[in-house]
């Protein structure tokens, strides 16, 4: 029988609807041979720049584990959170993927999303190929989670050329930084770099300024145990906005990438994680030669050890991956010594392994020494400090750099969102 | 069954009662005659699913506390009241209203200024072509160019220091409202081009004989504009003038580009603050209510204009 128009139509229609739905269902695939048996990993990040690195390490778990890495690299931190939140509840789901420590980390393992890695752990703590120091990072309710992506410790990246022209050296005590920042001010030199207002990294003095005048109060401040219009918070935030206004800055606004203008030698001093370093090898710039790096003294001196700020970024794997053994045979590997000994040198990094010899001398010696008994290790602000909470503070010092006589107000409004996060904990400031 | 669908609505030969005549079948004005539903059933569908049915899954969010993870918990209307009480909001509102106000007078206006001042005359596409390139850059583009030149130190200080006048020393994106007021005069340097173009257009297509007419009468100049050209331009203006209100309640990516609606929220606007909160703050509920808010703000507003600029029959 000779279909008739409606009939047609009626067909197209639904040819459409079941080719729109099937485009719905279809998940994300990876790599596999003729068995169906994984031979690439997706490993989706929210550190675009570093694709380069990551396939060069899909070259090498390819030969070494049979699986090779694709990287899908975001660049834009809330799409990649985004992403990340909604694979939970959908067909495509990511093999491996970065995140971060603390209370992030904490809300998804809650919503029994991540892939339990104790037994990786528990070996790897057993072999001397993870330090258990950095366990506690990753163990929420007893068990661990995720294995480390990336360790730094942060410090001052201070331009060789520009010291040695002024006859300064890397300061032991905040007396002689600030000396060395008086000096340079005096020879119309910028001393260091303020980060951009619009950028996450806002947070980075307030941390710094905050561990080493009073490293109990930074921990409990984020713990809900510690308010943020604490006098001696209010002291911090007083300092800062004393160097500010003292003109020890660049120019908040000023759009130019961290290490550019560390290059240029606008600033001569930056405040960052070892991970600077990538920035540094990418621009040409050599450690010990054109660039050094010394720990932040702290303010406080009469403090026990010096605080030194430290983040570990995750690489996690979900409960309900593409292919759990896949995922799981990837991060064992990960965290061997070949494999992290080529992830650290390569980009120019400290290791979580603490078996990896790096290949640059200054950056053993600081993995050395932040490993000595003289420090007094505070997980990063951004990682430390609860999500909401995080994102008022980041707006209110954002608003801080360019009015820095705004601070009371900035702490109050930041206070009112600690409140409101530590009341639906359970706890209180 | 109601009476209304049992009584035969009365057909007239032109198409039926008390509405308004129906184009007889084969004019063309009825495309694909009877079948004309089968083939728009599947563009139908698909806007319903990735419209209709988001906005009304929108609307559910916008009365429940959800954090992306999990499930969402009905809350009722503690988001909207919660607007109510949020200073960020009400920045979020002033920029909003800025940007309406701004966008609406200074590209159009200088758009039809432009337009009006280089028709007809020798050589005026030369004079219109600067006017129209910024237009081939993207709104991202145009926010990280002018970034740069707008930064503390950046291009525009260091222009007006050279030539000696006031504003050397401003940092443009640092403050509110200054911020806003720098971006609204960035895009204005960006869609003025367009809106000359249409005006342009707009010109060319009116008929000539009640210009002719009016000359003939002695009028010239600002009278011809005033009363004879402009009211004949008055259906382009409306559309004009109306795309331009509502791409302005929707602003976002100049914004987010160029400050991210910082420093401390200052330049906010409701499409960012909606942005922020969803994905960046992760209150899918608070984020949704303002969506809500913003869809209801743009529509009732577009069709608040567009029935004030137009005639009943023709809406």
């Amino acid at each position: 029988m000779k279909p008739t128009m409606p009939s047609r139509v009626t067909a197209l229609s639904a040819a459409a609807v079941l080719l729109a739905l099937a485009g719905c269902s279809s998940g994300g695939d990876s790599g596999g041979d003729s068995a169906g048996k994984k031979t690439e990993i997706k490993l989706y990040n929210d550190k675009g720049a570093w694709s380069k690195y990551f396939y060069e390490m899909g070259t090498l778990s390819k030969r070494e584990i049979g699986l090779g890495v694709k990287p899908v690299g975001y660049t834009d931190e809330p799409s990649y959170t985004a992403f990340i939140k909604a694979s939970f509840r959908t067909k495509v789901k990511p093999d491996l993927f970065t995140w971060t420590t603390g209370g992030r980390l904490r809300e998804i393992v809650k919503q029994n999303q991540v892939a339990d890695t104790s037994a990786i752990w528990q070996e790897a703590v057993g072999s001397g190929d993870l330090p258990r120091s950095l366990q506690d990072y990753y163990t929420i309710d007893g068990k661990q989670y995720c294995v480390p992506l990336n360790t730094a410790y942060w410090g001052m990246f201070y331009n060789k050329k520009i010291f040695a022209e002024h006859r300064l050296k890397p300061p032991t005590t905040w007396a002689e930084l600030m000396r060395v920042a008086d000096t340079l001010k005096s020879k119309g030199q910028v001393p260091f770099h303020h980060t951009t207002p619009t950028s996450l990294f806002s947070f980075v003095w307030f941390g710094q300024l905050l561990a080493g005048t009073d490293p109990d109060l930074y921990e409990r401040l984020n713990t809900g145990k510690a308010s943020y219009t604490d006098p001696g918070v209010v002291k911090v935030m007083e300092r800062w906005k004393g160097l500010i206004e003292g003109g020890y800055f660049s120019e908040p606004g000023d759009k130019a990438d961290p290490a550019d203008h560390f290059k240029s030698g606008k600033a001569a001093m930056v405040m960052s994680g070892t991970w600077f370093n990538t920035s540094m090898t990418q621009r040409g710039l050599k450690q010990g030669t054109d660039y050094g790096f010394f720990f932040v003294p702290n303010v406080e001196p009469s403090l026990p050890k010096t605080s030194l700020i430290f983040e570990s970024g995750p690489l996690c794997s979900l409960r309900k991956a593409p292919d759990p053994e896949a995922s799981t045979r990837f991060l064992k590997w990960w965290i061997t010594p070949k494999a992290q000994e080529t992830w650290a040198n390569s980009r120019g990094d400290v290791s979580g392994n603490p078996k990896v010899k790096a290949a640059d001398p200054e950056l053993g010696a600081i993995t050395k020494e932040a490993a000595s008994d003289r420090y007094r290790l505070a997980l990063r602000y951004f990682e430390a400090a609860p999500a909401p909470v995080l994102t008022a503070v980041l707006d209110g010092l954002s608003g801080f750099l360019v009015k820095p006589g705004t601070y009371m107000k900035v702490l109050q409004d930041i206070q009112k969102a600690n409140d409101q996060y530590w009341k639906t904990q359970g706890s209180g400031s | 069954m109601s009476a209304h669908e049992t009584l035969p609505r009365p057909r007239s030969a032109a198409g039926g009662g008390d509405s308004p005549p129906r184009a007889p079948r084969g004019t063309g004005f009825r495309l694909f005659g009877r079948f004309r539903f089968g083939y728009l059933s599947p563009a139908v569908l698909v806007v319903a699913v990735l419209l209709y049915l988001p906005f009304l899954w929108t609307v559910y969010l916008s009365m429940t506390r959800y954090d992306g993870l999990g499930s969402p918990v009905f809350t009722g209307l503690e988001n909207y009241t919660r607007l109510l009480d949020d200073p960020a909001m009400l920045t979020s509102i002033r920029n909003t209203l800025l940007w309406v106000l701004g966008t609406t007078v200074l590209p159009v206006g200088l758009g039809l200024l432009v337009a009006v001042l280089s028709y007809d005359i020798r050589g005026g596409g030369w004079y219109r072509l600067p006017f129209l390139l910024p237009y081939a850059m993207s709104g991202a583009g145009l926010g990280l160019v002018w970034g740069f030149i707008l930064q503390p130190d950046g291009v525009a200080n260091k222009v007006l220091g050279f030539l000696g006048m006031p504003g050397g020393e401003t940092a443009f994106l640092n403050d509110g409202p200054e911020n806003t007021l720098a971006m609204i005069v960035v895009w204005t340097w960006q869609q003025l081009g367009v809106n000359m173009l249409l005006f342009v257009v707009g010109l060319q297509s009116i008929p000539r004989a009640p210009i002719e007419a009016a000359r003939l009468d002695g009028a010239s100049g600002w009278r011809l504009f005033r009363h004879v050209i402009w009211p004949l331009m008055r259906p382009l203006t409306t559309v004009v003038v109306g795309l331009a209100l509502v791409a302005s309640l929707k602003t976002f990516d100049i914004v987010w580009v160029m400050t991210q609606g910082g420093p401390g929220r200052t330049s906010e606007t409701l499409a960012v603050t909606m942005y922020r909160d969803v994905f960046v703050a992760d209150e899918y509920g608070y984020g949704s209510a303002i969506a809500v808010l913003l869809t209801t703000v743009t529509g009732l507003s577009s069709y608040a204009y567009m029935r004030r600029q137009t005639r009943r029959e023709d809406f």
